[in-house]
């Protein structure tokens, strides 16, 4: 790093050359953010907002056990996403730069083919497939299995199943991407030193691509929680979760200020989780190389 | 000394595809000794240490480790331990928990790591202060000698270098190649050394295997291959040398009769010792290494020697490189100490001249 730079908060050149960042990040980001939470101090009457700046919204938000029942609803749903999603991918990830290496590309493209068709799309795809008559159910009873043996569309399990196979590119690439940044000779030199496949993978590639699996997790449990596609069309609706619970305040309710509160309150929660998590993480890495 | 063979290579063949890395390689290395793997890049050095360790299986072919067949055994089970051109130290553990990594795996208790640890960078002559750093904490030269402890902690019968000094500077090259040969001579432990830098092999190994294209050319002990090179390439590889075609007239007991064009030579035979014995009767190549050349004075004589016009000078600080240009167009290189009493000017007619002695016929061809 060059230290000549000076770091004086003072210093005109600094402040002249962070404006344009500070401006971005201000109009596009800082600013919504400050609405968002002056507007829960407002109320709605007659589908018209109030400027009366009371804590209302906020009262109804601590008091109401049921919108923490689905916050909690939804924390578990990304963190079981981040999970199967981390197991699914970490073997694709290995495999595509590994074995699979000569028809990387080839794989890379159907991922990303799969990746950008409309989630809407794949979603309801999903709907058609495990419907009591559809596709799965067609296929099983054709080898010979009880009718309607795939009943799991509108639980939770499908609302599962729609968010990890949304999210499962973003697992597989950055996972692939920390592997695929493994010197290969220090795969061979735990194999020298003495190390079985399982045992290198154990000390050597897992934790050289835990920043990959740190990101990973990170994305797909911030996008996770924010989900309400797969838990309306595959759930059915049956045990919502907090992106729906918004939505439907703002638009079905036109509750404004409630939805902007249950919206910081998602927000809240979710970065304290991330960031906790990480100092735990780096307090865990602290202690063992002490 | 045990002479027995700790390394048996038998006919190894490594096919890639349709290109043969290797062709049918055999090589025996004793007990103890520090060989070294040489030739240009593609010759197949490297991956016949990969072979040696484990990484990859051969084709066709045999290798024996401490009379053991190492068919089918894992590289982890090898005796062998390999030290890596870019090192390979795992950046996610302290110096200590890299070079304690074999026991580690080999689950021997913790205290008695440590205490082998200690050893290690001891022998390695390591800061004990380094112990729990990173490796990417350290300078080039002691991230070498980590990786070396590394290789070294878990007691190989084999020690495979794979280049691990090619990538640094010249000063810190000479200290570490000094450190590999003590470190050779006081552990006991045989080493494989695979370079391009032939002077590295030259100071380092008691023998040198010359390969080229899959094929040894050449193994010997580094004065039989600088001064009795197998053929025209291993002449050139090792050093400049003079290769002077000349036409072996007959092929005698102990002496053969040659003609060379320009060459004065009194009695126009050479004794038959200094003669690679697959030269027959017809052209050869006689091989004179540079600094055994001398200028002859007015009234000197020598056994063999030649007119030229010297061309060019390059003083290389204790000695003196010449070009000289002879009358047939063979242009020869000639060192002579900066010191001598005959020096010789650009665009002066010389006589230079050489024993019997220095000379080395070798096959034509195949250069």
């Amino acid at each position: 790093m060059d230290h000549s730079v000076s770091r004086n908060w003072r210093d005109p050149e600094l402040l002249l050359k962070a404006l344009p960042s500070v401006l971005l990040q201000t109009t596009c980001f800082i600013a919504p953010l400050l609405m968002t939470f002056l507007l829960t101090f407002q109320r709605t009457r007659d589908f018209q907002l109030r400027w009366t700046w009371d804590l209302a919204t906020w009262t109804d938000v601590f008091t109401k056990p049921h919108y923490w029942t689905i916050l909690g609803h939804t924390l578990v749903m990304a963190a079981a996403c981040v999970a199967i999603s981390m197991v699914i991918a970490f073997p694709i990830a290995y495999g595509l730069s590994t074995r699979f290496k000569r028809w990387e590309n080839e794989i890379k493209i159907l991922i990303t083919f799969a990746f950008i068709t409309d989630a809407t799309l794949k979603t309801f795809g999903w709907v058609l497939f495990l419907d009591k008559k559809g596709a799965a159910n067609f296929l099983l009873a054709g080898l010979g299995l009880p009718p309607e043996s795939v009943a799991f569309l509108f639980t939770d399990w499908a609302t599962l199943l729609g968010m990890v196979y949304n999210l499962l590119p973003f697992a597989i690439f950055t996972l692939y991407l920390s592997i695929d940044n493994i010197d290969r000779n220090l795969i061979l030199a735990a194999y020298d030193a003495g190390a079985g496949k399982w045992r290198a993978h154990w000390e050597v590639t897992l934790p050289l691509c835990k920043p990959g699996i740190w990101a990973g997790s990170v994305l797909i449990f911030l996008l996770g929680v924010g989900v309400f596609l797969e838990p309306k069309v595959l759930g059915g609706g049956t045990s919502p979760m907090s992106a729906e619970l918004i939505r439907q305040t703002f638009e079905t309710r036109v509750n404004w200020p409630l939805g902007a509160a249950l919206t910081l309150v998602l927000m809240t929660v979710s970065v304290f989780l991330v960031l906790l998590f990480t100092r735990l993480l780096n307090m865990k890495r602290a202690g063992a190389s002490a | 000394m045990n002479t027995a063979p700790i390394l048996q290579i038998e006919d190894i063949h490594k096919d890639y595809g349709t290109y043969q890395a290797l062709k049918g390689v055999s090589l025996s290395v004793r007990q103890g000794e520090f060989i070294a793997l040489v030739g240009p890049s593609g010759c197949g050095k490297t991956t016949l240490l990969k072979q040696i360790a484990g990484f990859e299986d051969a084709t066709s072919g045999r290798i024996s480790i401490d009379g053991r067949d190492m068919a089918g055994v894992p590289a982890a089970q090898r005796p062998t331990s390999i030290v890596f051109q870019k090192l390979a130290l795992f950046p996610h553990m302290t110096v200590a928990e890299n070079i304690g990594f074999p026991l580690k795996l080999r689950k021997v208790v913790p205290a008695e790591i440590a205490a082998r640890v200690n050893e290690m960078i001891a022998l390695m002559e390591l800061k004990p202060i380094y112990l729990d750093r990173l490796p990417r904490a350290l300078s080039g030269g002691e991230q070498q000698r980590v990786a070396l402890a590394r290789s070294m902690i878990s007691s190989p019968k084999l020690l495979l270098l794979d280049e691990p000094l090619s990538a640094l500077d010249v000063k810190l090259k000479k200290v570490l190649q000094s450190e590999l040969k003590r470190l050779h001579r006081s552990v006991g432990v045989t080493f494989v050394h695979v370079t391009h830098d032939l002077e590295e092999a030259m100071m380092l190994a008691d023998r040198i295997c010359v390969m080229r294209a899959g094929h040894i050319l050449q193994l010997g002990e580094p004065a039989d291959i600088y001064y009795r090179p197998a053929d025209a390439f291993v002449a050139g590889f090792i050093g400049e040398t003079n290769l002077l075609p000349v036409e072996i007239t007959r092929r005698g007991k102990d002496r053969v009769e040659y003609r060379g064009t320009g060459i004065a030579d009194e009695t126009g035979a050479i004794p038959v010792r200094f003669i690679a014995d697959q030269v027959g009767t017809g052209q050869a190549l006689m091989n004179v290494r540079p600094e055994l050349i001398r200028r002859i004075g007015p009234g000197d004589k020598a056994e063999c020697s030649m007119n030229a016009q010297v061309t060019e000078i390059f003083t290389k600080g204790g000695t003196v490189q010449y070009r000289a240009h002879t009358p047939e167009g063979y242009d020869l290189a000639i060192e002579i100490q900066g010191t001598s009493d005959l020096p010789m000017r650009v665009g002066e007619d010389v006589r230079l001249g050489w024993a019997k002695k220095d000379i080395w016929v070798l096959p034509a061809g195949a250069a």
